[in-house]
Order: C-alpha cells, then sequence, then structure tokens
C-alpha cells in the first residue's frame, strides 16, 4: 500500500510540476526595442506691450530686450529632441505697423538665427495674426540647441507719434513643440 | 541575455496577492498554521525541511499578463506597451510576494494526553504593491499635446516594497474537541523598504481665453517617497553587491519591528467547522539608513517674458523649478504597518469514513470525514482599498495520508481563479504542493495572477497513534 501510495503522490506531484512548464513563447529581448515618442508643448515667450510704453516721435525706433532660454542646458532633453516647432501669434492694436524679430543668441550672445515678423498696423478691426509654423529639424535644429538666449527686437515703422495717452497693444504668444526620441 | 531570464524566471515561477486559499485550514501541512495559528493540527513534534519547507511565490496583476508584453507575436513592442496602458486603468494593481521558510518546527509540550503545541520559525518574505501610474504612463508615452485641458494626477504614483525577515514562536493549544485557539508573535527585520503612497498633485496644461500666455501650465506636486535601508545603494561611493548587502541586512542589520498572528478552530457539530485568524497584524519602524525624498510646491511654467524695460534679470527655469518644487530630503524615521491578512472560513464535511488502509486492533475507531466543502473569505489590507477574495473549496481525503483540495476563487484579478493542492505524508516525510490559477497553466504567460507554494516537512507522530 505504501509504496503504491508513494508512487501516486510522486507522479500526481510530478505532474503538478509538469504544468509549470507550460508557456507561450516569451521574448523578453523585446525590451531592447523600446521606444517611445513623446510630443510636448510649452509656452516659449509672450508679452504685452501697452502703447504709451512705446513713446516715438513718429519715425523708426527699435525696443530691445533679451531673456534666457536654458532649456537646452538639461541634456536629457537636448539629446532626445529630434524635432521642434514654434507656433506665433501677434495681436496689435496700434496705429502703427511693427516688425518683430527674434533672435536665438548662443552663450557668446551670437545671433544664431533670426526669426521676423511683419506686424500690419491696427485697422479697427481685430487683428490676430497666425504666422506659418517654423520647423527645426537636422542641421536647422542643431542650430537651435546652441540657443541660450532669445532677444526681442521690436522695430516701429514711421506713423502717427506714440506718447503717454496712445491706446492699444502690441500682443506676443508663442509656443513650442518639442518631438522627443527616447529608446 | 541575464536580464531577460531574470524578468522570464519572475514571470514563470512566480505569479496572485497574498491570499494563500490552498494553504488555509489544509491541516495536513504544518505550514497551514502560518495562516491559521489556531489551527487544528495535531503531532508530535515536526520541522521543515531546512530552506525547502516552505516556497511561495505570487504575483498578480489586475490590467495585463505577461504575455500581453513579451509574447513573440510578431507585433512592435511599442505598440503594446501602449496597448498595455491603454487598458489598464489607475485602480489596477501589480502585486508580488516571494516567502522562502528558512527553519521552521514545532512541538507538542505537555504530556502524551496534551494538545498544547508550540512551533517556531524563520522565514524570508520580499512584498510589492502598485498602481498603474496610468496617467504619467501616458503623458511619458504620447506627452502632453494632445492632452490639452487633462490633469495627469500625480497621485496615481502608489507604491511599496519591502524584504524582511521573520522570526516567530506561536503557541496553539486545543481547549477541547470544539474549541482550537492559536497565537504567534513576531520580530520582523527589514533589510528594505520603500514606501511612496500619500501622492497627490497633478501636471496640467490648458487654453483658456483671454490669458496673456498660449498654454496655462500647471505642476503642483505633493510627492514623498520614503525609504529604509537603500539609501547606501543610491550614492555614487557605493561599491559593492546590492543583493548580498540586502540580504545581510534583512537577516542581520535590519530595522526591527513586531507584529501577532491570531486564529480559532471552532466546531459547530461534528461536521459543520468554522475558523477565523488575523496574520501580520504587526509593524515595522524603519530606522536603518533613512532616507525621505520630497518634492512640494506648485510651479506655474509661462516661458520668456521680455518687459522691455530692463535687460538684465535673469530668468532660469530650472532655479525656478526648483525652488518652486524644491526635492527636500529628510531623514526622519518612520513606521510601516505590516499588510494584514484577514481569513475566515466556513466547512461542512461528509462521507464518514473508518480508516481502512491501517490496521486497528485496539478497538478505538477513529471515523473520519472523507469530503468537505465550504467558503473562505480573505481580506488584505493594502493602500487605497482593501483587497478581498472569495473561495469556494473542496477538499478530499484519497487515502489516509493523502489530501487533495481544489478551489474556486473570485479576486481582484481573476473570476476563474482554480487552485488545486496536495499534501502527502509517507512515513514522516510531508510533501506538499499547491498551485493557483491551474486553468491560466496551459499557458501561464497569458494569466494575470497565480501563485505556487510546495514544501518538505518531516512530520512525527505518536508511534501508536
Amino acid at each position: 500500500m505504501r509504496s503504491n501510495s508513494l508512487s501516486k503522490i510522486s507522479s500526481i506531484l510530478f505532474s503538478v510540476f509538469l504544468l509549470f512548464s507550460c508557456s507561450s513563447d516569451l521574448n523578453f529581448d523585446q525590451v531592447n526595442d523600446f521606444k517611445i515618442e513623446p510630443v510636448f508643448v510649452a509656452n516659449l515667450a509672450y508679452f504685452n506691450i501697452p502703447a504709451n510704453r512705446l513713446v516715438d516721435d513718429g519715425g523708426n525706433n527699435i525696443t530691445y530686450d533679451v531673456r534666457d532660454f536654458d532649456v537646452f542646458k538639461e541634456k536629457f532633453f537636448t539629446e532626445r529632441l529630434k524635432k521642434a516647432e514654434f507656433n506665433f501669434e501677434v495681436e496689435n492694436n496700434i496705429d502703427r505697423d511693427f516688425v518683430l524679430n527674434m533672435l536665438l543668441l548662443n552663450d557668446q550672445d551670437q545671433i544664431l538665427e533670426t526669426l521676423s515678423f511683419a506686424v500690419p498696423s491696427y485697422k479697427g478691426t481685430p487683428n490676430v495674426i497666425k504666422y506659418p509654423t517654423e520647423v527645426f529639424e537636422n542641421a536647422r535644429l542643431d542650430l537651435l540647441k546652441q540657443t541660450q538666449k532669445i532677444g526681442f527686437v521690436v522695430v516701429i515703422a514711421a506713423g502717427p507719434p506714440l506718447n503717454s495717452q496712445s491706446k492699444g497693444n502690441l500682443r506676443l504668444r508663442s509656443s513650442a513643440t518639442a518631438y522627443l526620441v527616447v529608446e | 541575455m541575464r536580464k531577460a531570464l531574470i524578468l522570464y524566471l519572475f514571470f514563470h515561477l512566480s505569479c496572485f496577492a497574498q491570499n494563500r486559499e490552498l494553504l488555509y485550514n489544509f491541516t495536513s501541512i504544518p505550514q497551514s498554521s502560518l495562516v491559521n495559528p489556531g489551527a487544528d493540527v495535531s503531532y508530535k513534534y515536526y520541522f521543515g525541511f531546512p530552506v525547502l519547507s516552505g516556497v511561495s511565490a505570487n504575483i498578480g496583476s489586475s490590467g495585463f499578463s505577461a504575455y500581453d508584453l513579451f509574447s513573440d507575436n510578431g507585433v512592435d513592442f511599442n505598440q503594446k506597451v501602449r496597448d498595455v496602458i491603454n487598458k489598464s486603468s489607475s485602480k489596477d494593481r501589480v502585486i508580488t510576494n516571494q516567502q522562502l521558510e528558512i527553519f521552521s518546527g514545532g512541538f507538542r509540550v505537555g504530556g502524551k494526553e496534551s494538545r498544547s503545541y508550540i512551533s517556531f520559525g524563520l522565514y524570508q518574505e520580499f512584498d510589492f504593491f502598485m498602481f498603474v501610474p496610468k496617467d504619467l504612463a501616458l503623458l511619458a508615452l504620447n506627452g502632453n499635446r494632445d492632452y490639452i485641458g487633462k490633469y495627469f494626477n500625480l497621485g496615481d504614483l502608489n507604491m511599496k516594497a519591502e524584504v524582511l525577515s521573520v522570526f516567530h514562536v506561536g503557541f496553539n493549544k486545543k481547549l477541547n474537541d470544539r474549541f482550537v485557539f492559536g497565537g504567534r508573535a513576531k520580530i520582523y527585520s527589514s533589510g528594505a523598504n520603500a514606501t511612496s503612497t500619500k501622492n497627490s498633485g497633478y501636471i496640467y496644461t490648458g487654453e483658456e481665453a483671454g490669458t496673456p500666455n498660449l498654454y496655462n501650465q500647471v505642476i503642483s506636486s505633493d510627492l514623498e517617497l520614503r525609504t529604509s535601508g537603500i539609501a547606501k545603494f543610491t550614492k555614487d561611493e557605493y561599491e559593492g553587491n546590492i543583493v548580498s548587502d540586502i540580504a545581510h541586512n534583512t537577516f542581520f542589520n535590519g530595522s526591527l519591528g513586531l507584529g501577532i498572528d491570531a486564529g480559532i478552530t471552532y466546531n459547530i457539530k461534528d461536521n459543520l467547522q468554522l475558523t477565523a485568524s488575523v496574520i501580520d497584524l504587526g509593524f515595522v519602524k524603519q530606522t536603518k539608513d533613512i532616507e525621505t525624498l520630497t518634492y512640494k510646491g506648485s510651479y506655474r511654467y509661462n516661458g520668456a517674458n521680455p518687459d522691455f524695460l530692463d535687460f538684465n534679470d535673469p530668468e532660469n527655469v530650472f532655479d525656478e523649478f526648483d525652488q518652486a518644487i524644491p526635492r527636500d530630503t529628510l531623514y526622519n524615521k518612520y513606521t510601516t504597518w505590516r499588510p494584514t491578512k484577514i481569513y475566515t472560513s466556513i466547512q461542512y464535511s461528509f462521507g464518514e469514513s473508518r480508516p481502512d488502509d491501517e490496521c486497528n486492533c485496539r478497538g478505538t475507531v477513529n471515523t473520519y470525514y472523507k469530503n468537505a466543502v465550504g467558503l473562505q473569505l480573505f481580506a488584505m489590507s493594502a493602500p487605497r482599498e482593501p483587497l478581498v477574495a472569495l473561495t469556494a473549496f473542496y477538499r478530499r481525503n484519497i487515502f489516509r495520508k493523502l489530501d487533495v483540495k481544489a478551489t474556486y476563487t473570485f479576486d481582484t484579478f481573476s473570476n476563474t481563479n482554480i487552485g488545486l493542492g496536495l499534501a502527502g505524508t509517507i512515513g514522516p516525510v510531508n510533501i506538499y504542493a499547491l498551485v493557483n490559477n491551474v486553468l491560466e497553466y496551459k499557458d501561464i504567460s497569458k494569466a494575470s495572477s497565480a501563485a505556487f507554494q510546495l514544501g518538505i516537512n518531516f512530520v512525527f507522530q505518536d508511534k501508536d497513534d
């Protein structure tokens, strides 16, 4: 009886163990293929200049400012950035033509690239202009990645003089879209 | 390749949550007293085969299986990752538990007529619990562009992990034929603990009219990760073997804690039995190599904002971010509660039988029931809400010393979880094997949960029993 139950127990136990061996072919090397391509959007730059700050005599004038732009110091981001897009939107409620230049500057304050946007004067109707998307890929992207500062140059074309009583604003809103590849 | 092999073993061998529905009240296995110290056991003395008396592992994932991610079916791996994340929810859990008994034993105290027992043992345990961080996975996978207006919930980050050793001593007494009670004291020694269960906050990108910027971008963060016994491995100057250092800490230099188990068996009638137990009601005071990281604060990202007034106000996005949501490191001791388990069962026995495979010369007739059916309820404390499982079982005595138990369990992970257990005794050698989710064993990789346990003991009864 004992040997009989012994063999039964062992054969049942053995078959239980056999159950462990059944599995679909799993291929864990697939982890090496891991690659994700997230797309992030973020604010790039904005301003809202009231006309009364652009006091001028009616001739050509230039207003200038520069801001640090240090996202490319972040290596993880910069190394994985495969493509970038900038979108710009300007609203002008001032009775003057403008040209807005955005200067991409490196850490030596050298100009890497100038983005230029012509802004027509306000004619009494809403005046929001969406500019074509600036796409940065390949060599242009490499230049972008050296950017450490952004310079903003507002060129005021000749027209009616502006003083502290002048009405209206010049508004910029812009965004960046970052295409990353993480693998 | 080695990594793949480890992963493979992990998914292949291990597999459910800590419910031990097969072991519970399977009293021919001495280890059943680990899930009910008041189990109706009977032996003169026993000891477990060192290291092999109780090996168990289980893994459960309520959202997906290993097959979904790693099947060799030609589908692009990244597509599978995407599919798994899309179909899972932040309520899905991934749970792993592994136990290894180092040694165990028990003996009857008092005379031959005594029905009091003392048991003891040392086992090692690994616990991992995580909710699927769905929102953050979506953000990492896709970015925020297609989720304008969505709050990515940082509260989805919810996990804890612990490696510990448990030394225990238990007492079990059969007061009379109707009532058995037992209790066990435990000393926990935790070699490594990581707990991050109280997170909140969000990452948000919105487009709201009338705002000066294109996007309204806010990160609001209240994150905390508490670790014990891990910090030194993260330092650059660490040069050692993490596995052996954790093992050493687990047994010899862990954070200490205390806990109790308690249980009863009550025979309402000869063939109607009620049992209940509470396991791991205890805590660990995390004191060794403590490091708590917090990220608390709120940050709004606006982009560059020239004012055309002053050239010299430097902006540094990363500094601003670090100031708004600083990373703080704290070194406070903290207390973690063990996952407390509650079991209860009701069992009806039938098919009265006499032992026919053994000579019974003394004339005392020990009848017993060959069959038992019943229900078991299991609950375990867990972050957010407890885990609950209901099990129906059938137990049959095939020979005098060979028992089989089958279970059908409903829980978070599966509605078709059938388990099979066998325990046989040959002479003094007691062997058992318990396998859960047998339907899925046709293809274990497709199982969302599975568990196994096996072990060998030496059990000695009185010679003339």
